[in-house]
Protein backbone atom coordinates (compact mmCIF):
# COMPACT_ATOMS: atom_id res chain seq x y z
CA UNK A 1 0.00 0.00 0.00
CA UNK A 2 2.78 2.43 0.96
CA UNK A 3 4.65 1.54 -2.25
CA UNK A 4 1.67 2.35 -4.46
CA UNK A 5 1.13 5.58 -2.60
CA UNK A 6 4.76 6.62 -3.10
CA UNK A 7 4.61 5.73 -6.82
CA UNK A 8 1.35 7.64 -7.29
CA UNK A 9 2.70 10.71 -5.51
CA UNK A 10 5.84 10.70 -7.66
CA UNK A 11 3.78 10.49 -10.87
CA UNK A 12 1.43 13.26 -9.67
CA UNK A 13 4.42 15.41 -8.74
CA UNK A 14 5.98 14.97 -12.18
CA UNK A 15 2.76 15.75 -14.06
CA UNK A 16 1.92 18.84 -11.98
CA UNK A 17 5.43 20.29 -12.01
CA UNK A 18 5.69 19.82 -15.78
CA UNK A 19 2.37 21.64 -16.16
CA UNK A 20 3.87 24.50 -14.20
CA UNK A 21 7.05 24.42 -16.28
CA UNK A 22 5.09 24.46 -19.54
CA UNK A 23 3.10 27.48 -18.37
CA UNK A 24 6.38 29.27 -17.64
CA UNK A 25 7.79 28.05 -20.95
CA UNK A 26 4.94 29.80 -22.69
CA UNK A 27 6.76 33.04 -21.92
CA UNK A 28 10.46 32.13 -22.07
CA UNK A 29 10.52 29.39 -24.77
CA UNK A 30 12.45 26.26 -23.87
CA UNK A 31 13.94 24.88 -26.04
CA UNK A 32 14.68 27.88 -28.21
CA UNK A 33 13.97 28.24 -31.89
CA UNK A 34 17.63 29.03 -32.55
CA UNK A 35 20.62 26.91 -31.68
CA UNK A 36 23.88 28.14 -30.20
CA UNK A 37 26.31 30.05 -32.44
CA UNK A 38 28.91 27.28 -32.04
CA UNK A 39 26.43 24.66 -33.25
CA UNK A 40 25.57 26.94 -36.15
CA UNK A 41 29.24 26.98 -37.18
CA UNK A 42 29.40 23.18 -37.03
CA UNK A 43 26.24 22.75 -39.12
CA UNK A 44 27.38 25.35 -41.61
CA UNK A 45 30.84 23.90 -42.20
CA UNK A 46 30.34 20.15 -41.91
CA UNK A 47 29.91 19.77 -45.66
CA UNK A 48 30.39 23.05 -47.45
CA UNK A 49 31.49 23.36 -51.08
CA UNK A 50 31.71 27.16 -50.98
CA UNK A 51 33.78 27.66 -47.85
CA UNK A 52 36.63 25.27 -48.65
CA UNK A 53 38.89 26.44 -45.84
CA UNK A 54 36.74 25.35 -42.93
CA UNK A 55 34.77 22.34 -44.07
CA UNK A 56 35.20 18.79 -42.72
CA UNK A 57 33.75 17.26 -45.92
CA UNK A 58 31.38 14.98 -44.04
CA UNK A 59 27.56 15.17 -44.30
CA UNK A 60 27.36 13.68 -40.79
CA UNK A 61 27.98 16.52 -38.32
CA UNK A 62 28.35 14.25 -35.26
CA UNK A 63 31.17 12.16 -36.74
CA UNK A 64 32.81 15.35 -38.01
CA UNK A 65 32.78 16.75 -34.46
CA UNK A 66 33.94 13.50 -32.88
CA UNK A 67 36.97 12.95 -35.12
CA UNK A 68 37.70 16.33 -36.73
CA UNK A 69 36.64 19.40 -34.75
CA UNK A 70 37.15 17.75 -31.37
CA UNK A 71 39.51 14.95 -32.38
CA UNK A 72 41.92 15.29 -29.46
CA UNK A 73 39.00 15.06 -27.05
CA UNK A 74 37.98 11.74 -28.60
CA UNK A 75 41.52 10.39 -28.45
CA UNK A 76 41.57 10.99 -24.70
CA UNK A 77 38.10 9.51 -24.29
CA UNK A 78 39.42 6.42 -26.06
CA UNK A 79 42.19 6.39 -23.45
CA UNK A 80 39.60 6.39 -20.66
CA UNK A 81 37.83 3.50 -22.38
CA UNK A 82 41.00 1.42 -22.49
CA UNK A 83 41.90 2.26 -18.91
CA UNK A 84 38.62 0.64 -17.84
CA UNK A 85 39.42 -2.46 -19.90
CA UNK A 86 43.03 -2.60 -18.67
CA UNK A 87 41.66 -2.38 -15.13
CA UNK A 88 39.46 -5.41 -15.80
CA UNK A 89 42.39 -7.37 -17.24
CA UNK A 90 44.56 -6.46 -14.23
CA UNK A 91 41.84 -7.65 -11.84
CA UNK A 92 41.48 -10.92 -13.72
CA UNK A 93 45.17 -11.69 -14.13
CA UNK A 94 46.03 -15.35 -13.66
CA UNK A 95 42.43 -16.32 -14.34
CA UNK A 96 42.89 -17.16 -18.00
CA UNK A 97 43.70 -20.85 -17.55
CA UNK A 98 40.79 -22.56 -19.26
CA UNK A 99 39.96 -26.18 -18.81
CA UNK A 100 38.61 -28.23 -21.72
CA UNK A 101 34.89 -28.44 -22.26
CA UNK A 102 33.25 -31.58 -20.95
CA UNK A 103 30.67 -33.06 -23.32
CA UNK A 104 27.73 -31.13 -24.80
CA UNK A 105 27.66 -27.47 -23.79
CA UNK A 106 25.45 -24.50 -24.51
CA UNK A 107 21.73 -24.00 -24.90
CA UNK A 108 19.21 -26.05 -26.94
CA UNK A 109 19.44 -26.69 -30.69
CA UNK A 110 16.75 -24.06 -31.44
CA UNK A 111 18.76 -21.29 -29.78
CA UNK A 112 21.96 -22.47 -31.48
CA UNK A 113 20.35 -22.48 -34.96
CA UNK A 114 18.85 -19.02 -34.48
CA UNK A 115 22.21 -17.72 -33.22
CA UNK A 116 23.97 -19.19 -36.26
CA UNK A 117 21.65 -17.15 -38.51
CA UNK A 118 21.57 -13.90 -36.55
CA UNK A 119 25.24 -13.56 -35.56
CA UNK A 120 26.53 -12.91 -39.13
CA UNK A 121 23.68 -10.43 -39.58
CA UNK A 122 24.69 -8.55 -36.43
CA UNK A 123 28.31 -8.35 -37.60
CA UNK A 124 27.21 -7.17 -41.07
CA UNK A 125 25.02 -4.41 -39.66
CA UNK A 126 27.81 -3.38 -37.28
CA UNK A 127 30.37 -3.11 -40.08
CA UNK A 128 27.88 -1.09 -42.12
CA UNK A 129 27.28 1.28 -39.18
CA UNK A 130 31.03 1.74 -38.70
CA UNK A 131 32.09 2.19 -42.33
CA UNK A 132 29.21 4.54 -43.24
CA UNK A 133 29.85 6.62 -40.14
CA UNK A 134 30.71 9.72 -42.17
CA UNK A 135 27.52 9.49 -44.30
CA UNK A 136 24.75 8.17 -42.05
CA UNK A 137 24.25 8.11 -38.26
CA UNK A 138 26.89 5.83 -36.81
CA UNK A 139 30.64 5.51 -36.51
CA UNK A 140 33.36 3.43 -34.95
CA UNK A 141 32.07 3.56 -31.37
CA UNK A 142 28.53 2.55 -32.30
CA UNK A 143 29.59 -0.12 -34.79
CA UNK A 144 32.05 -1.64 -32.33
CA UNK A 145 29.47 -1.76 -29.56
CA UNK A 146 26.98 -3.41 -31.92
CA UNK A 147 29.54 -5.97 -33.09
CA UNK A 148 30.42 -6.81 -29.47
CA UNK A 149 26.92 -8.29 -29.15
CA UNK A 150 27.94 -11.13 -31.50
CA UNK A 151 30.58 -12.72 -29.19
CA UNK A 152 28.20 -12.25 -26.25
CA UNK A 153 25.48 -14.22 -28.07
CA UNK A 154 27.96 -16.92 -29.11
CA UNK A 155 29.20 -17.28 -25.52
CA UNK A 156 25.68 -17.57 -24.12
CA UNK A 157 24.30 -19.89 -26.81
CA UNK A 158 27.36 -22.09 -27.49
CA UNK A 159 29.53 -21.61 -24.34
CA UNK A 160 32.91 -19.89 -24.31
CA UNK A 161 34.79 -22.99 -25.49
CA UNK A 162 33.20 -22.49 -28.91
CA UNK A 163 35.11 -19.20 -29.20
CA UNK A 164 38.34 -20.43 -27.61
CA UNK A 165 38.55 -23.54 -29.82
CA UNK A 166 38.34 -21.23 -32.84
CA UNK A 167 41.27 -19.16 -31.63
CA UNK A 168 39.38 -16.10 -30.33
CA UNK A 169 41.26 -15.67 -27.07
CA UNK A 170 42.20 -12.77 -24.83
CA UNK A 171 45.65 -12.47 -26.41
CA UNK A 172 44.32 -12.24 -29.99
CA UNK A 173 41.82 -9.60 -28.90
CA UNK A 174 44.61 -7.65 -27.17
CA UNK A 175 46.61 -7.71 -30.41
CA UNK A 176 43.60 -6.48 -32.46
CA UNK A 177 42.91 -3.76 -29.91
CA UNK A 178 46.52 -2.58 -29.96
CA UNK A 179 46.54 -2.58 -33.78
CA UNK A 180 43.38 -0.44 -33.75
CA UNK A 181 44.98 2.01 -31.33
CA UNK A 182 48.16 2.09 -33.42
CA UNK A 183 46.15 2.88 -36.54
CA UNK A 184 44.36 5.73 -34.74
CA UNK A 185 47.77 7.13 -33.77
CA UNK A 186 49.20 6.80 -37.28
CA UNK A 187 46.17 8.42 -38.95
CA UNK A 188 46.30 11.23 -36.40
CA UNK A 189 49.88 12.21 -37.30
CA UNK A 190 49.67 11.57 -41.08
CA UNK A 191 48.79 15.13 -42.00
CA UNK A 192 51.50 16.45 -39.67
CA UNK A 193 54.22 14.37 -41.35
CA UNK A 194 52.97 15.29 -44.83
CA UNK A 195 53.41 18.88 -43.68
CA UNK A 196 56.92 18.15 -42.39
CA UNK A 197 58.03 16.55 -45.68
CA UNK A 198 56.48 19.20 -47.93
CA UNK A 199 57.63 22.12 -45.71
CA UNK A 200 54.09 23.39 -45.12
CA UNK A 201 52.50 24.05 -41.72
CA UNK A 202 50.14 21.30 -40.54
CA UNK A 203 48.88 20.05 -37.19
CA UNK A 204 48.17 16.73 -35.52
CA UNK A 205 44.65 15.33 -36.15
CA UNK A 206 44.23 17.58 -39.18
CA UNK A 207 41.68 16.39 -41.72
CA UNK A 208 40.99 19.00 -44.41
CA UNK A 209 42.94 22.08 -45.43
CA UNK A 210 42.63 25.15 -43.21
CA UNK A 211 43.61 28.74 -43.91
CA UNK A 212 46.95 28.59 -42.09
CA UNK A 213 47.78 24.93 -42.82
CA UNK A 214 46.97 23.93 -46.39
CA UNK A 215 47.61 20.17 -46.01
CA UNK A 216 44.53 18.16 -46.95
CA UNK A 217 43.91 14.42 -46.91
CA UNK A 218 41.85 13.16 -49.88
CA UNK A 219 38.12 13.56 -49.26
CA UNK A 220 37.21 11.30 -52.18
CA UNK A 221 38.79 7.92 -52.91
CA UNK A 222 37.84 6.42 -56.27
CA UNK A 223 34.80 8.65 -56.53
CA UNK A 224 33.54 7.63 -53.08
CA UNK A 225 33.33 10.17 -50.25
CA UNK A 226 35.56 9.01 -47.36
CA UNK A 227 35.97 12.43 -45.69
CA UNK A 228 39.75 12.26 -45.30
CA UNK A 229 40.70 10.77 -41.93
CA UNK A 230 37.17 10.10 -40.69
CA UNK A 231 36.75 6.76 -42.51
CA UNK A 232 40.08 5.42 -41.22
CA UNK A 233 39.37 6.58 -37.68
CA UNK A 234 36.00 4.86 -37.76
CA UNK A 235 37.54 1.61 -39.07
CA UNK A 236 40.28 1.60 -36.40
CA UNK A 237 37.89 2.52 -33.60
CA UNK A 238 35.50 -0.24 -34.72
CA UNK A 239 38.14 -2.96 -34.29
CA UNK A 240 39.47 -1.46 -31.07
CA UNK A 241 36.06 -1.17 -29.38
CA UNK A 242 34.98 -4.64 -30.58
CA UNK A 243 38.17 -6.26 -29.25
CA UNK A 244 38.03 -4.34 -25.97
CA UNK A 245 34.48 -5.38 -25.18
CA UNK A 246 35.21 -9.00 -26.20
CA UNK A 247 38.07 -9.14 -23.67
CA UNK A 248 35.81 -8.01 -20.81
CA UNK A 249 33.01 -10.38 -21.88
CA UNK A 250 35.49 -13.28 -21.95
CA UNK A 251 36.62 -12.26 -18.46
CA UNK A 252 33.09 -12.18 -17.08
CA UNK A 253 32.24 -15.73 -18.19
CA UNK A 254 35.24 -17.47 -16.57
CA UNK A 255 33.65 -20.43 -14.77
CA UNK A 256 33.54 -20.46 -10.99
CA UNK A 257 35.58 -23.66 -10.67
CA UNK A 258 38.50 -22.08 -12.58
CA UNK A 259 38.60 -19.30 -9.97
CA UNK A 260 38.35 -21.75 -7.05
CA UNK A 261 41.19 -23.92 -8.36
CA UNK A 262 43.25 -20.75 -8.79
CA UNK A 263 42.74 -19.75 -5.15
CA UNK A 264 43.82 -23.19 -3.92
CA UNK B 1 -3.18 28.12 -24.29
CA UNK B 2 -0.65 25.42 -23.36
CA UNK B 3 1.16 24.05 -26.36
CA UNK B 4 1.08 20.20 -26.25
CA UNK B 5 4.67 19.96 -27.54
CA UNK B 6 5.88 22.27 -24.78
CA UNK B 7 3.92 20.28 -22.22
CA UNK B 8 5.43 16.96 -23.27
CA UNK B 9 8.93 18.46 -23.34
CA UNK B 10 8.53 19.81 -19.82
CA UNK B 11 7.08 16.43 -18.77
CA UNK B 12 10.28 14.81 -20.01
CA UNK B 13 12.38 17.46 -18.24
CA UNK B 14 10.64 17.05 -14.87
CA UNK B 15 10.66 13.26 -15.13
CA UNK B 16 14.39 13.39 -15.80
CA UNK B 17 15.01 15.53 -12.72
CA UNK B 18 12.96 13.16 -10.55
CA UNK B 19 14.76 10.19 -12.12
CA UNK B 20 18.08 11.82 -11.25
CA UNK B 21 17.02 12.12 -7.60
CA UNK B 22 15.76 8.53 -7.45
CA UNK B 23 18.94 7.11 -8.96
CA UNK B 24 21.11 9.13 -6.56
CA UNK B 25 19.01 7.72 -3.71
CA UNK B 26 19.74 4.25 -5.10
CA UNK B 27 23.48 4.91 -5.27
CA UNK B 28 23.68 6.28 -1.71
CA UNK B 29 21.22 4.23 0.31
CA UNK B 30 21.01 0.76 -1.25
CA UNK B 31 23.32 -1.66 0.53
CA UNK B 32 23.72 -4.12 -2.36
CA UNK B 33 26.57 -3.38 -4.76
CA UNK B 34 24.63 -4.70 -7.78
CA UNK B 35 21.75 -2.33 -7.01
CA UNK B 36 24.23 0.51 -6.68
CA UNK B 37 25.58 -0.29 -10.16
CA UNK B 38 22.05 -0.43 -11.61
CA UNK B 39 21.26 2.96 -10.05
CA UNK B 40 24.53 4.34 -11.39
CA UNK B 41 23.67 3.27 -14.96
CA UNK B 42 20.24 4.89 -14.61
CA UNK B 43 21.97 8.04 -13.37
CA UNK B 44 24.38 8.18 -16.31
CA UNK B 45 21.59 7.51 -18.84
CA UNK B 46 19.53 10.32 -17.31
CA UNK B 47 22.48 12.68 -17.53
CA UNK B 48 22.98 11.72 -21.18
CA UNK B 49 19.32 12.36 -21.95
CA UNK B 50 19.67 15.77 -20.31
CA UNK B 51 22.56 16.60 -22.60
CA UNK B 52 20.57 15.52 -25.67
CA UNK B 53 17.62 17.63 -24.50
CA UNK B 54 19.85 20.71 -24.20
CA UNK B 55 20.70 20.37 -27.88
CA UNK B 56 17.08 20.06 -28.93
CA UNK B 57 15.48 22.74 -31.07
CA UNK B 58 11.93 24.03 -31.27
CA UNK B 59 10.05 23.18 -34.46
CA UNK B 60 10.58 25.72 -37.25
CA UNK B 61 7.44 26.60 -39.31
CA UNK B 62 5.55 23.61 -37.81
CA UNK B 63 8.10 21.29 -39.39
CA UNK B 64 9.81 18.80 -37.07
CA UNK B 65 13.50 19.26 -36.27
CA UNK B 66 15.87 16.92 -38.08
CA UNK B 67 18.97 15.06 -36.87
CA UNK B 68 22.35 16.65 -37.70
CA UNK B 69 22.88 14.55 -40.83
CA UNK B 70 22.49 15.87 -44.37
CA UNK B 71 20.16 13.35 -46.01
CA UNK B 72 20.03 13.05 -49.78
CA UNK B 73 22.18 15.05 -52.17
CA UNK B 74 24.58 16.77 -49.78
CA UNK B 75 26.16 18.87 -52.54
CA UNK B 76 22.86 20.66 -53.20
CA UNK B 77 22.63 24.22 -51.85
CA UNK B 78 18.88 24.06 -51.11
CA UNK B 79 19.18 20.93 -48.98
CA UNK B 80 22.06 22.54 -47.05
CA UNK B 81 20.03 25.70 -46.34
CA UNK B 82 17.12 23.56 -45.12
CA UNK B 83 19.53 21.50 -43.02
CA UNK B 84 21.03 24.54 -41.28
CA UNK B 85 17.56 25.94 -40.68
CA UNK B 86 16.06 22.86 -39.04
CA UNK B 87 18.81 20.66 -37.66
CA UNK B 88 19.34 20.20 -33.91
CA UNK B 89 22.62 20.93 -32.09
CA UNK B 90 25.16 18.19 -32.96
CA UNK B 91 27.65 18.89 -30.14
CA UNK B 92 25.74 17.25 -27.21
CA UNK B 93 25.13 14.21 -29.39
CA UNK B 94 28.85 13.90 -30.12
CA UNK B 95 29.65 14.13 -26.41
CA UNK B 96 26.94 11.63 -25.43
CA UNK B 97 28.00 9.12 -28.08
CA UNK B 98 31.44 8.65 -26.55
CA UNK B 99 30.02 8.90 -23.01
CA UNK B 100 27.70 5.95 -23.65
CA UNK B 101 30.45 3.64 -24.90
CA UNK B 102 32.83 4.66 -22.09
CA UNK B 103 29.99 4.25 -19.59
CA UNK B 104 29.44 0.72 -20.89
CA UNK B 105 33.14 -0.11 -20.44
CA UNK B 106 33.22 1.37 -16.94
CA UNK B 107 30.04 -0.54 -16.04
CA UNK B 108 31.59 -3.79 -17.24
CA UNK B 109 34.67 -3.02 -15.14
CA UNK B 110 32.49 -2.35 -12.06
CA UNK B 111 30.52 -5.56 -12.65
CA UNK B 112 33.74 -7.55 -12.85
CA UNK B 113 35.03 -5.84 -9.70
CA UNK B 114 31.78 -6.74 -7.92
CA UNK B 115 32.09 -10.34 -9.11
CA UNK B 116 35.60 -10.53 -7.67
CA UNK B 117 34.40 -9.00 -4.37
CA UNK B 118 31.66 -11.62 -4.20
CA UNK B 119 34.16 -14.40 -4.89
CA UNK B 120 36.49 -13.12 -2.17
CA UNK B 121 34.04 -12.15 0.56
CA UNK B 122 30.95 -14.18 -0.27
CA UNK B 123 28.66 -11.17 0.10
CA UNK B 124 27.66 -8.02 -1.78
CA UNK B 125 26.25 -6.15 1.22
CA UNK B 126 28.39 -3.04 1.58
CA UNK B 127 27.94 -3.01 5.39
CA UNK B 128 29.25 -6.57 5.68
CA UNK B 129 32.23 -5.80 3.43
CA UNK B 130 33.13 -2.80 5.57
CA UNK B 131 33.01 -4.92 8.71
CA UNK B 132 35.33 -7.57 7.24
CA UNK B 133 38.22 -5.09 6.95
CA UNK B 134 40.26 -6.20 4.07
Amino acid sequence: MRREFALLSIILFVVSVSLLVSIIAHYIYIPGINIRPLAHIYLNTTYNLVNRNFTANSPEAVTAIVWDYRGLDTVFETTVFYLAIIGSIALGRGLFKFSKSSGETGLSIIVKSVSRITTPMIVTVAVSIALHGHLTPGGGFQGGSTAAVAPLIIIIAFSQYFLIERGISKDLMLVIRSLGLLMIGIVAITAYFIGVFTKTPAFVLQNQAKTVSPVSLPAYLGGQLISGTLWFFNLAEFFAVLAGFTIVILLLVIPERAFKSDVK
Amino acid sequence: MINPVTYFLSLILTALIVNLGLSLYGVFFRPSLIKKIIALTIFSDTANTFAILIGFRRWVDNQPSIPPVIVGDYTSEIIQKEFIKRSVDPLPQALVLTAIVIGLAVTLFLVFLTLQIYRTYGTLDIREIRRLRG
